[in-house]
C-alpha cells in the first residue's frame, strides 16, 4: 500500500468542503442512483475518511472514486472552491499505484473481441488509449468516460462497466419500459440528450420523476457520439414516432462526438428516406451547455413535426 | 450499539435498497454540521408499507431510526449518535398532486424543494418556505426542521405552509394529521407539532402544503451602510413601521468579502448591506413599499442605494446570498466555515446589538464570525471561520457558542430560527426551554415510548457538543501554534 501523500495534500480542500450537498443536483451519477456515496460530496467524504483512518482503502471505495463522467459540473458549482476533479485525479492515481484493479466508468477493451483496427486509439481526444504489445490499453487516469470509443469500435469490443443508464442496452431497456407502460398512452418520442451539454441545462428545467411532457421521454447518453444507428432504429421499432438527439455545438464538444453523431444520423436519415420514412422523424439539434430554453424550443418544434407526421406504421 | 438484522431489512425493501458497507455508512454518518457518527445500516424505503414494516421491526428490536432527506442540515440532526438505521427517504420522491382549485399540493417526503417549485411554476404558484439550500433540501427535511428562507418575512416558514400530513408511527401505525382545508379549528394541531420535531416523533411519508400565487413583479433593492448598528436599526424600523417586504436580508462585511470571492459579485465591501425586496401584482404598490423602505434606510445613513425590477440583475445579486453559506469557506485559505451558533432569532430591535455582540465574542476568542440572515424575519445567521485542525480553536468555539446563546436569551431571542437544534445547539436549546423540557419528553414518550426515533437530539441532546460525537475534522491535539 502506497502512503496517502497524494490525498493528504488536499486535506485543506477537504476541510473547506462544508458538505452542503449543493453539488448533488449537478452530478449525473448521483442523479442516476440517488445514493449519497455516488455524489461528489460522498466521494470527498470517502477520501476524508481514508485520511482520518476511519476508512481503509478498498475496492469498493476505489470504484466509487472512478465512477465519474468527468463533466466537472461539481467543481463549477462548488462555491467553497474545492477543486474536485484535481482531488479525484490524485485519489485515482493513489488507488492505481496501490495496486487496485479498478474500472468504474472507464472504458475497457475486451482483447478477445478487439480487431486491432486502432480506430479507438486514433479517435480518442484524451489520448487515453494506447496499443501496447498487441493490445489496446486504457490509461485510466486519462479516460474521461465519454464512451466515444464504444461507438467507434467495429468489433463491439469496448465496454463501460458502470454505465449509470448511458449504455446502449440500458437506454433501450428504458425505451422499452416507456412505450410498453400502458400509463404512457400519449408517448410519442424519445429525446436522447448529451450528458455534457443539454443535460446540465435540463437539470434546471425538469425533474426526473416529474414529467414535463407526457409525449416524450428524455434519456441521457454520455457523449452523444455514443449513439449508434442501431439504437435509434430500435427505439423506433419499439414504438417511437420519432427521435430527437441533442448534442453539443461542435466547437464546445470536448469528446469529438458531436460531428460523428451528426454524420451518422445524416446517413441514417437518407436510409430512412429510401424506405419512405419521413426524415423529420429523426432530428439532431445542437444545445449549448446551460441553455434549457434552447432545449425546450427545440423539443417543442420537434414534437410539433412528429404530431403532424403521425405514428410510424 | 444495537446490531441490526440486515437480512430482515433486505426482505422488506429489497436487496438493492439496503446498504451496510462501511464506506456507505461513513458517508451517511455526517451532514453539513461538524459532527459524525456511524450508523449500522442505510435503508431506502419505496413506499408507506415498507416504512411501516421497518418501524415495526425497529420498534420490536429497539433499533434507532434516523429519517434522512439529503443530509444538508447544519446541526447534526441526522447524525446517528446511537447508531441504528438511517431511513433514506429520497426513494419516495413523487409529486402526488398539484391542486390549484383547492390551493394545495401533496408530495412524498423525498421531493427536492426546487423540483417541487419547478413543477408548481407551470401553475403560476410557488411553495414559499424555500431555504437557500432548496436545490438539495427535501420537503420532509424542511418540515422536520421548520425551514424557512429569504421570503419567509412575508410568506412564513414551513410550519405556516403545512396543511396536513401522513406519518408512520414508531409502532408502524399509519396516521393522518391535519386537514387539507385552509382552516381547521379544533383539536391539537399534530401536523404542526411535527414541524420542527427533527425526526423524533414519527416518520413523515406524505405532506400536503398550501402554495401561493407567484407575484407578477418583484423589485430588489440594495442599501449599503458604514456602521453595522445603523443597518440593524433600519431593519427594526422597517419591520415596525408596517412595511411588508418580501425579503429583507442583512449581510455583514466578512460575508460580503466571502461572497465576492466565491461568486465574483463585485459587492461593495462596506460594513453591512441590506438586501430588500417587495413583490406584488402592480407596480405602484411595490413602488410605494420600496419608497418607504428606502426612506428608512436613508434615515439610517445608508448610501449607494440601488433597486431593480430586472430579473437578471435580481438573480445576480441574489445568487451571492444563496451561495453565501458555502462561500464563507473562501474568506481565508487557512480557515474553514463551520456551522456553529449558525442561527438564532432575536427581536427586530435587538438585531444591531446581536450583530455587534457576535463580532465582540469572535474577537475575544480569536475566531472569525459573520452576521447575516433573513433579518426581516428576525433571523440572524453566523458562521465560525476557524482553523478546524487546531484543538484550541474548538475550545474557543465552544465558549463563543455558549456566550452568543446566553446573549440571545438575554434579549428575548430563541436558539434556532430555521436550521434546527440537532446536536450542536442542544445545550442552548435546553437552557432556553428549561421549563418545558419535561412536557416535551412526555410528548415524545406518547409518540415513541421506546425512544427509537432519532434518539439523543433536541431536549435529549448533549450538553457539550464538542465531545458529543467525533468531529468531522481531524483535530490536532498539538496545542497552540
Amino acid at each position: 500500500m502506497k502512503d496517502l501523500a497524494k490525498i493528504e495534500k488536499w486535506k485543506l480542500a477537504l476541510n473547506k468542503c462544508i458538505r452542503c450537498g449543493y453539488c448533488y443536483e449537478h452530478c449525473p451519477i448521483y442523479k442516476s442512483t440517488r445514493w449519497e456515496i455516488d455524489s461528489p460530496r460522498g466521494k470527498l467524504i470517502l477520501l476524508y475518511g481514508m485520511l482520518s483512518g476511519e476508512l481503509e482503502p478498498s475496492d469498493y471505495i476505489a470504484s466509487k472514486i472512478f465512477d465519474c463522467f468527468h463533466c466537472n459540473r461539481c467543481f463549477k458549482a462548488c462555491s467553497s472552491g474545492v477543486p474536485l476533479q484535481d482531488v479525484y485525479n490524485d485519489a485515482r492515481a493513489f488507488f492505481l499505484e496501490s495496486g487496485f484493479d479498478v474500472v468504474g466508468t472507464t472504458s475497457m477493451t475486451d482483447h478477445d473481441a478487439c480487431a486491432r483496427c486502432l480506430n479507438c486509439v486514433r479517435m480518442c481526444k484524451h489520448e487515453a488509449r494506447k496499443f501496447v504489445d498487441g493490445k489496446i490499453i486504457t490509461d485510466r487516469l486519462k479516460c474521461q468516460s465519454c464512451g466515444s470509443c464504444l461507438d467507434i469500435c467495429p468489433a463491439q469490443g469496448v465496454t463501460i462497466q458502470h454505465g449509470f443508464g448511458t449504455n446502449p442496452n440500458e437506454l433501450l431497456n428504458e425505451v422499452h419500459s416507456y412505450f410498453s407502460n400502458p400509463d404512457n398512452k400519449d408517448a410519442k418520442a424519445i429525446v436522447f440528450s448529451c450528458g455534457y451539454s443539454s443535460y446540465p441545462g435540463l437539470q434546471t428545467a425538469q425533474y426526473d420523476k416529474f414529467v414535463i411532457s407526457n409525449e416524450y421521454k428524455i434519456l441521457v447518453t454520455a457523449c452523444s457520439g455514443r449513439l449508434k444507428s442501431n439504437t435509434v432504429l430500435e427505439t423506433m421499432e419499439r414504438g417511437a414516432w420519432g427521435v430527437l438527439i441533442c448534442c453539443c455545438p461542435e466547437d464546445e464538444c470536448e469528446h469529438g462526438g458531436s460531428p460523428r453523431v451528426k454524420a451518422r444520423m445524416k446517413s441514417l436519415t437518407s436510409s430512412l428516406e429510401r424506405l419512405d420514412i419521413n426524415p423529420k422523424r429523426l432530428q439532431v439539434v445542437e444545445v449549448p451547455q446551460g441553455n434549457p430554453a434552447k432545449f425546450t424550443s427545440a423539443a417543442n418544434a420537434f414534437m410539433e413535426d412528429i404530431r403532424n407526421i403521425g405514428p410510424l406504421v | 450499539m444495537k446490531s441490526v438484522d440486515i437480512g430482515k431489512l433486505k426482505a422488506i425493501v429489497g436487496e438493492t435498497n439496503v446498504r451496510d458497507n462501511v464506506a456507505d455508512l461513513y458517508v451517511y454518518g455526517s451532514d453539513s454540521s461538524v459532527h459524525e457518527a456511524m450508523p449500522n445500516a442505510i435503508v431506502r424505503p419505496q413506499n408507506v408499507e415498507q416504512v411501516q414494516q421497518i418501524m415495526q421491526y425497529a420498534n420490536g428490536d429497539r433499533v434507532p431510526i434516523i429519517p434522512r432527506g439529503s443530509g444538508s442540515g447544519m446541526c447534526g440532526q441526522v447524525v446517528p449518535v446511537q447508531g441504528g438505521i438511517i431511513l433514506d427517504m429520497k426513494g419516495m420522491n413523487r409529486i402526488l398532486e398539484i391542486n390549484p382549485p383547492d390551493g394545495y399540493c401533496r408530495v412524498e417526503p423525498g421531493v427536492v424543494d426546487d423540483d417541487l417549485n419547478r413543477a408548481l411554476k407551470t401553475y403560476g404558484v410557488f411553495y414559499p418556505p424555500t431555504p437557500a439550500s432548496s436545490c438539495v433540501a427535501t420537503i420532509a427535511g424542511e418540515i422536520a426542521n421548520n425551514a424557512s428562507g429569504g421570503r419567509s418575512v412575508k410568506y412564513g416558514a414551513a410550519r405556516d405552509s403545512i396543511l396536513s400530513m401522513k406519518v408512520v408511527m414508531p409502532n408502524g401505525d399509519y396516521l393522518s394529521f391535519g386537514s387539507s382545508t385552509r382552516v381547521a379549528a379544533s383539536g391539537y394541531p399534530l401536523e404542526r407539532l411535527m414541524v420542527g420535531s427533527e425526526g423524533t416523533l414519527a416518520v413523515i411519508v406524505e405532506a400536503c402544503m398550501r402554495f401561493v400565487p407567484i407575484p407578477k413583479l418583484r423589485c430588489l433593492g440594495i442599501a449599503k451602510f458604514n456602521v453595522l448598528a445603523e443597518a440593524g436599526d433600519a431593519i427594526s424600523e422597517i419591520m415596525g413601521s408596517g412595511c411588508q417586504p418580501s425579503m429583507l436580508e442583512l449581510i455583514d462585511k466578512i460575508a460580503i468579502i466571502a461572497a465576492n470571492k466565491a461568486a465574483n459579485l463585485g459587492l461593495p465591501e462596506v460594513e453591512a448591506i441590506l438586501l430588500f425586496e417587495a413583490d406584488g401584482m402592480t407596480k405602484d404598490v411595490i413602488d410605494a413599499e420600496m419608497a418607504k423602505i428606502t426612506s428608512i434606510c436613508e434615515k439610517h445613513k445608508c448610501f449607494g442605494m440601488e433597486s431593480s425590477y430586472e430579473e437578471k440583475e435580481r438573480a445576480r445579486i441574489w445568487a451571492g446570498r444563496a451561495k453565501l453559506f458555502p462561500a464563507l469557506s473562501k474568506y481565508d485559505d487557512r480557515l474553514s466555515s463551520t456551522s456553529l451558533a449558525d442561527d438564532m432569532a432575536v427581536p427586530f430591535s435587538k438585531m444591531a446589538v446581536t450583530a455587534d455582540k457576535i463580532h465582540e465574542v469572535a474577537e475575544k476568542h480569536g475566531l472569525v464570525m459573520t452576521a447575516y440572515g433573513h433579518c426581516g424575519a428576525g433571523c440572524m445567521h453566523t458562521k465560525i471561520l476557524m482553523d478546524t485542525d487546531r484543538d484550541f480553536q474548538w475550545e474557543g468555539a465552544r465558549d463563543a457558542v455558549a456566550e452568543i446563546y446566553d446573549f440571545v436569551r438575554s434579549v428575548g431571542g430563541t436558539t434556532s430560527a430555521e436550521h434546527g437544534i440537532g446536536l450542536s445547539k442542544a445545550a442552548a436549546f435546553r437552557k432556553e426551554k428549561a421549563s418545558s423540557l419535561e412536557l416535551m419528553r412526555a410528548i415524545k414518550r406518547a409518540f415513541d415510548p421506546n425512544n427509537i426515533l432519532n434518539p439523543g437530539k433536541l431536549m435529549d441532546g448533549p450538553d457539550d457538543w464538542v465531545e458529543a460525537t467525533n468531529l468531522r475534522y481531524q483535530v490536532s491535539k498539538a496545542g497552540v501554534q
